[in-house]
């Protein structure tokens, strides 16, 4: 695939093209939607819907340091700093209408996935009050067992009456034969980054940890979209060229290879910089390859099936899984990508990802005898972030890792 | 008689091992919304894991920094071996840092048995199918552990002796604005009914309430408190009391709010029991924002309330979500209210006086 090509693409799909393309749409009168992540974009896209992902646009904001005046927006109606700054930010961007890229349309509706995490409930139940907003919640219930039958079987019944929402507060109606080219464009996309991430497995990988951040932005809010297929496709013949060629992003050649368990640091993405420019590169992460994508027993969306295929992606949620299975999918991470290390980001912001990873770290390090590198900090708030600190803390990291690559 | 709600708190935990060593089995809920009533059927004792005043339990928790103190202050009880009388634990979710410990818990062994109640956040027809299966579930293996099995009947008895519980609760809270009794012992009537068999709770409620009598009035400013940690509102009440005010009322998970409905007792007892516990008693996120707030507001009424402390316990990300959420209608309402967020630490506590002294000066 020529490089240029994927240039082409990544503008069509880069976070501002996106809002563009949102902010056109809406224009044309397609129905706007303050959605979370973990909904079924797919289905949004078959049916016409311009979702607005506040989340995402929390992290791009402070990925470019533009997250300032939402957080402060949020204080000023009250918002305590404990609590998540992509809530904070995210409801900092609906007060005021704007994102980093330019004045947000009004949104007709708002989805909201309830299993994410708790505060999802409360934060789209004041949406849904404060901007009168029609509110749809995909009923997910707390499990520890996300696949089972009755438990797929229930979402299924959400993704359709999130359906059947749409067609009621809106003039949209789904198209089935729309539906199966979003789900067969989706898979596609995933099937792609599926195989992104096993590229990874090359020594050295060819690519970044930090671009992975930024290029995920598609296969978190616009799956149906054949852009997005297009773009995965691309990306993956580019790193599948890079590979070849034993491209590395890690400075001087691949030294250490590590894993990130964590959400990345938005405001500081510099840190992955750090590790690479000492000789480090990231190889797998649960947010990259666990997250997002085909997340099926198959690895591949069933196109005959497809409110049953996304009930099976969608509630195949990594926190929701016991300690000892993530441990499992470490376990097997680390041999199959032969990893030297572990960074783990525990983020005040989300008690989801952060509860149960000392105990999945003690799993890690008794299995696998892995140096450990812990950082506490935000997902999106700068507020108590030392970049000294961290960059000695990389430092100290770096010392026991030479140290065992002598002994 | 007002002593033995107090009596029965404070030695819940001698108490439990005493009915353990009679051979009852004994289930931990945590928190609130933990349906007792199928606990209860299947022949063992809930109850609800509460929060201990010695903060020195939070250093031994073993957890994150940036979460609530009652969960660091149970798991600091749990390293400790406070709760070795229980036989399992059953987890509702109300947030994520209850739902997510039990990951915790099940990696550290932590107890013989665990169960997480898969409880749907609506209450439609297909949540309640399907919330009534998912206590079919729970049934089963709770009667597993126990030896009892869950029986339609069973289910029916333990519901119409913990709605006695509601129902009785409502009278008290009621009666309790006028009444003789003070703010903290009404605290413990409630904090009791966490740990105290049935049974034996709603027969000291119907003595309790067959005794009351009209107390001397209580000062001005009258006071509503809403919060969760118990020792934090024990030491609030008692500032607000230094203070010249009074605290007529109170809005926690397992007082009122909890009363505020019954669980209906005809047809599939599962099924009743899944209605009544779908985004019927007032939570974080699990109930509408226009109800939550208004029932504040009504209970303020009827109590003759003119200010409310809204208690968070810092790191307490549902409450301090739902503040500002609440805060639209209360500003809207020019309902007099006081935000405080600390930590349960002595330090902590003190701090609040100057607020809470100004709050209360502010309604006079």
């Amino acid at each position: 695939m020529a490089e240029l090509d994927l240039k082409a693409i990544q503008k069509r799909v880069s976070a501002g093209a996106s809002y563009r393309k949102m902010v056109a749409a809406a224009e044309a009168g397609a129905p706007v939607c303050v959605a979370s992540a973990g909904i079924p974009n797919e289905v949004m896209h078959a049916m016409g819907v311009c979702p607005i992902y506040p989340e995402s646009l929390a992290a791009i904001s402070s990925g470019i340091g533009k997250a300032g005046e939402f957080f402060d927006e949020s204080k000023a109606h009250a918002l305590s700093s404990i609590i998540c700054s992509y809530t904070r930010c995210g409801l900092g961007i609906c007060w005021t209408s704007k994102t980093a890229f330019g004045a947000i349309p009004r949104p007709n509706i708002a989805i909201t996935d309830v299993n994410v995490c708790g505060l999802h409930l409360t934060w789209w139940a004041y949406m849904e009050d404060h901007f009168t907003l029609p509110t749809f919640y995909m009923d997910m219930p707390a499990t520890t067992d996300p696949g089972a039958p009755d438990y797929i079987d229930y979402y299924e019944s959400q993704v359709r009456e999130m359906v059947a929402f749409v067609e009621r507060t809106t003039s949209r109606r789904l198209d089935m034969d729309r539906l199966h080219e979003s789900v067969r464009s989706s898979d596609l996309a995933g099937h792609h980054w599926k195989k992104i991430m096993e590229l990874r497995r090359n020594r050295p990988s060819p690519m970044s940890f930090r671009s992975l951040a930024g290029q995920i932005l598609p296969m978190v809010t616009a799956l149906g979209d054949p852009d997005t297929t297009d773009y995965y496709e691309a990306l993956y013949h580019q790193y599948l060229a890079d590979a070849k060629e034993g491209k590395t992003p890690a400075k001087g050649g691949e030294k250490y290879r590590l894993i990130w368990d964590g959400i990345p640091i938005w405001h500081h993405l510099q840190l992955i910089n750090y590790f690479e420019e000492k000789g480090a590169n990231f190889v797998w992460e649960p947010y990259t390859s666990l997250n997002w994508g085909n997340k099926t027993r198959t690895g591949r969306l069933d196109l005959d099936r497809p409110f049953h295929t996304l009930a099976e992606k969608y509630t195949n949620v990594w926190t929701n899984k016991p300690v000892a299975k993530r441990f499992d999918y470490f376990d097997q991470a680390i041999r199959d990508y032969e990893v030297d290390g572990l960074v783990t980001f525990s983020n005040r912001s989300c008690r989801p990802m952060s509860m149960g990873q000392h105990e999945l770290v003690q799993l890690v390090t008794e299995r696998h005898d892995l140096p450990v590198l812990i950082f506490e900090g935000d997902q999106a708030d700068p507020d108590g972030f030392s970049w000294a600190d961290a960059r000695t803390r990389v430092d100290g990291f770096f010392e026991v890792l030479e140290a065992r690559r002598k002994s | 008689m007002i002593a033995g709600f107090k009596e029965r708190f404070e030695q819940r935990h001698d108490r439990a091992r005493a009915l353990k060593r009679q051979g009852t089995k004994v289930v931990g809920c945590f928190y609130g919304l933990a349906p007792k009533e199928i606990v209860h059927a299947s022949g063992m004792l809930p109850v609800q894991l509460i929060e201990d005043r010695d903060a020195r339990y939070e250093a031994k928790s073993g957890l994150l920094p940036f979460l609530c103190g009652m969960s660091k202050n149970l798991a600091g009880q749990i390293a400790s071996n406070v709760f070795d009388y229980l036989d399992g634990v059953m987890v509702s979710t109300v947030c994520d840092t209850n739902r997510h410990i039990l990951d915790i818990w099940v990696h550290q062994r932590a107890f013989p048995n665990q169960w997480l109640v898969r409880a749907p956040t609506k209450d439609d027809e297909g949540a309640v199918d399907y919330f009534a299966n998912e206590l079919r579930r729970l049934a089963a293996e709770l009667g597993a552990v126990s030896g009892t099995p869950v029986t339609d009947d069973g289910l029916r008895e333990s519901i119409a002796l913990f709605n006695e519980n509601r129902a009785l609760f409502r009278r008290f809270y009621d009666a309790r604005p006028t009444a003789d009794v003070s703010a903290e012992d009404a605290v413990y009537v409630f904090a009791s009914a966490l740990t105290t068999p049935v049974e034996e709770h709603n027969a000291l409620m119907r003595e309790l309430i067959g005794s009351l009598s009209p107390g001397v009035p209580r000062p001005d400013p009258k006071l509503m408190l809403s919060g969760l940690n118990i020792p934090m509102a024990v030491d609030v009440i008692r500032m607000v009391e230094k203070y010249g005010a009074a605290v007529v009322t109170d809005d926690f998970t397992h007082n009122a709010r909890y009363g505020s409905t019954e669980v209906p007792v005809d047809g599939d007892p599962f099924r009743a029991l899944a209605r009544g516990y779908l985004r019927r008693v007032p939570a974080p996120g699990l109930y509408p924002i226009e109800g939550r707030a208004a029932g504040i507001r009504d209970a303020m009424e009827r109590a003759g309330a003119q200010g409310l402390i809204y208690l968070i316990q810092l790191y307490c990300d549902a409450y301090a979500l739902e503040y500002a959420v609440l805060k639209e209608r209360f500003d809207r309402w020019k309902l007099p209210h006081l935000r405080l967020e600390a930590e349960a630490t002595p330090g902590s506590i003190e701090q609040l006086n100057v607020r809470v002294q100004s709050f209360i000066e502010s309604l006079l």
